[in-house]
């Protein structure tokens, strides 16, 4: 019990921290007094350049990596696989493919992108479940199945950029897995949709927990395992697309930080939701702060970040495995 | 609970259950028997309606299976499957606790029912003092009666067994069966099992049904189904019987 307080209040302690030190980092700095001081000062003009350039970027990265993460854990319940993670196995890319490619043809269509990039995750993720489901969704052949839909995703994309990049300007927009450029516009589009998936996930957390039991074992206690999963898997693709329509595709997050998560605070879903939204908050934050401050004024993209760790952490886990 | 004329076949090509038709007598434990592959688990998972037959139709009290919805079915009869998973870092007394689903909905729940049966369960299987553990840390034996436990906790009237026995060793074997006894006769819960062992099928149930290649070779009391002949047509075992004070009726196989 106290690890797991001790656990949560550690996140939310370097939460606090990093947030602070992001929103006072970069071309313009602050110091920490004069941040809270400025940040109840409207006419700060160092603040306001802030509040629009830097603000948004720091509530995209938080609620990208909760997204990303929660939707790792619910996949994984799913899946009864503790490697699947919405970027590996193709669902991001579906997502992006999606909506890039409706997008490109219909351009009036731009305010459903969030609609288009959850029908393309969908799309993804019932083929991955379709293909590897004769195996008893065995996980390396999940993974396997997942690497090469996401291949085949990544690939059209890229294709498709190739062929007619200049096609339409928005489109570069939807494959830049980079935080910069955020407006408060994109904020309520992860908010919004961020929050319902959250909230869904967390409301299915004893769903979670009952399909540790074998299928048969959770059938015959009256469970409906199959419209379950459906629902479960439903809010893990909401939740990956959205983070895809705002942050690009971000892989490895929804793989590391579960993992971690369980060690500290356990496998009970109850805990292990919200833990994970925070503790994937503060990992995408971080990610992309290092990305933005390390080699100012390049930039690292956060996604690529998280690619040097999670692509290391994969061969781990498998090696577990 | 009535069985008609079922055929199940799980590929299409050969029937693995050709046209089965009994009746499971409440209060009374049933067991079946036969060699690999005759449809004894096939049977059973009929009964738990974890498989569909092509033809013929099972009910319980007068009411088609498939009629039941799925909580009000899991109230009326549990079981537990041959195998399970061992989920990491779950408590006994949690794992239990899932057996209290059948009585729950999104909304409600009742606290005080849920905990007496859990209580009643655990106190069952011998596992209150227990039920803080992980179930990683048991033994074979006790994760069998953990699953038990689960089971009856749904408070059914039948419970199903697939093998209960198989992956351990004698000791827990006779454990396990005295369980299943002492809740027949203590709970009057109506026993369906799968067994392996003869002797224990003779020693341990009211009623035997005897299967080979999906069909009911005999069925009725031990005595009157075990004899020398059936069991060289259903197993080409050679064995002889005895009976004495002491040990009851038993069998001694003696080579093929």
């Amino acid at each position: 019990m106290t690890k797991k307080i001790v656990s949560f209040s550690i996140v939310i302690v370097l939460l606090l921290v990093s947030a602070v030190y992001a929103a006072t980092t970069g071309s313009i700095k602050m110091g920490f007094f004069e941040f809270i001081g400025a940040l109840f000062d409207e006419g700060n003009s160092q603040m306001e350049a802030i509040r629009d350039l830097r603000f948004p970027r720091i509530i995209v990265a938080l609620f990208a990596g909760a997204a990303l993460s929660v939707s790792g854990v619910l996949l994984q319940s799913v899946m009864r696989n503790p490697l699947a993670d919405a970027g590996v196995i193709g669902i991001s890319s579906g997502a992006a493919f999606v909506q890039l490619f409706i997008i490109s043809f219909f351009p009036a269509l731009f305010f459903m992108t969030p609609v288009l990039a959850f029908m393309g995750g969908a799309f993804a993720c019932a083929l991955v479940f379709a293909l590897s489901w004769k195996s008893g969704l065995s996980p390396l052949k999940l993974i396997l199945v997942g690497i090469a839909i996401n291949a085949m995703f990544t690939g059209l994309t890229e294709t498709f950029i190739s062929l007619g990049g200049s096609l339409n300007t928005s489109a570069s927009s939807v494959i830049g897995s980079n935080l910069t450029m955020r407006t408060w516009k994109d904020v309520s589009t992860i908010v919004t949709y961020g929050t319902v998936g959250l909230i869904s996930a967390f409301a299915l957390y004893s769903w979670c927990n009952l399909l540790v039991l074998q299928d048969k074992t959770a059938k015959s206690l009256g469970f409906h395992v199959a419209r379950a999963r459906l629902i479960i898997a439903a809010v893990a693709v909401l939740l990956s697309a959205v983070s895809v329509v705002v942050a690009g595709v971000i892989s490895f997050v929804g793989l590391l930080v579960p993992h971690i998560s369980r060690r500290l605070v356990g496998h009970d879903h109850k805990v292990l939701i919200p833990f994970t939204a925070l503790a994937g908050a503060l990992l995408i934050l971080v990610a992309d702060t290092i990305g933005r401050t390390m080699a100012a004024p390049l930039e690292i993209p956060a996604s690529t970040i998280m690619a040097i760790i999670g692509g290391p952490f994969l061969i781990f886990l498998l090696r577990k495995e | 609970m009535e069985i008609q004329d079922i055929i199940v076949s799980h590929d299409n090509t050969r029937n693995h259950l050709d046209g089965v038709s009994t009746t499971i007598q409440k209060g009374k434990i049933t067991t079946i028997i036969g060699p690999n592959g005759c449809g004894k688990s096939t049977l059973l998972s009929v009964m738990s309606r974890n498989n569909i037959p092509i033809s013929g139709n099972a009910s319980l009290e007068n009411k088609d299976l498939v009629h039941y919805k799925a909580k009000a079915f899991a109230k009326k009869l549990a079981i537990v499957y041959q195998q399970n998973d061992v989920p990491k870092d779950l408590t006994i007394e949690k794992l239990v606790s899932f057996g209290r689903l059948p009585y729950r909905t999104m909304l409600k729940r009742n606290e005080e029912e849920d905990a007496k049966a859990i209580e009643w369960a655990l106190a069952c299987t011998n596992l209150l003092e227990k039920r803080d553990n992980d179930l990683e840390a048991l033994s074979g034996g006790e994760r069998q009666r953990v699953w038990i436990a689960m089971a009856l906790a749904q408070q059914s009237e039948i419970l199903c067994l697939d093998e209960p026995t198989t992956y351990l060793d004698i000791y827990y074997q006779i454990e396990l069966l005295e369980l299943v006894k002492a809740l027949n006769e203590e709970h009057g819960l109506t026993i369906v099992m799968v067994l392996h062992d003869i002797n224990q099928a003779i020693r341990y149930s009211d009623q035997i049904i005897l299967m080979k290649a999906g069909q009911i070779i005999a069925e009725g009391a031990p005595r009157n189904v075990i004899t020398r002949e059936v069991i060289k047509e259903v197993y080409s075992v050679e064995a002889i019987f005895n009976e004495d004070e002491q040990h009851g009726f038993y069998m001694v196989p003696l080579g093929i």
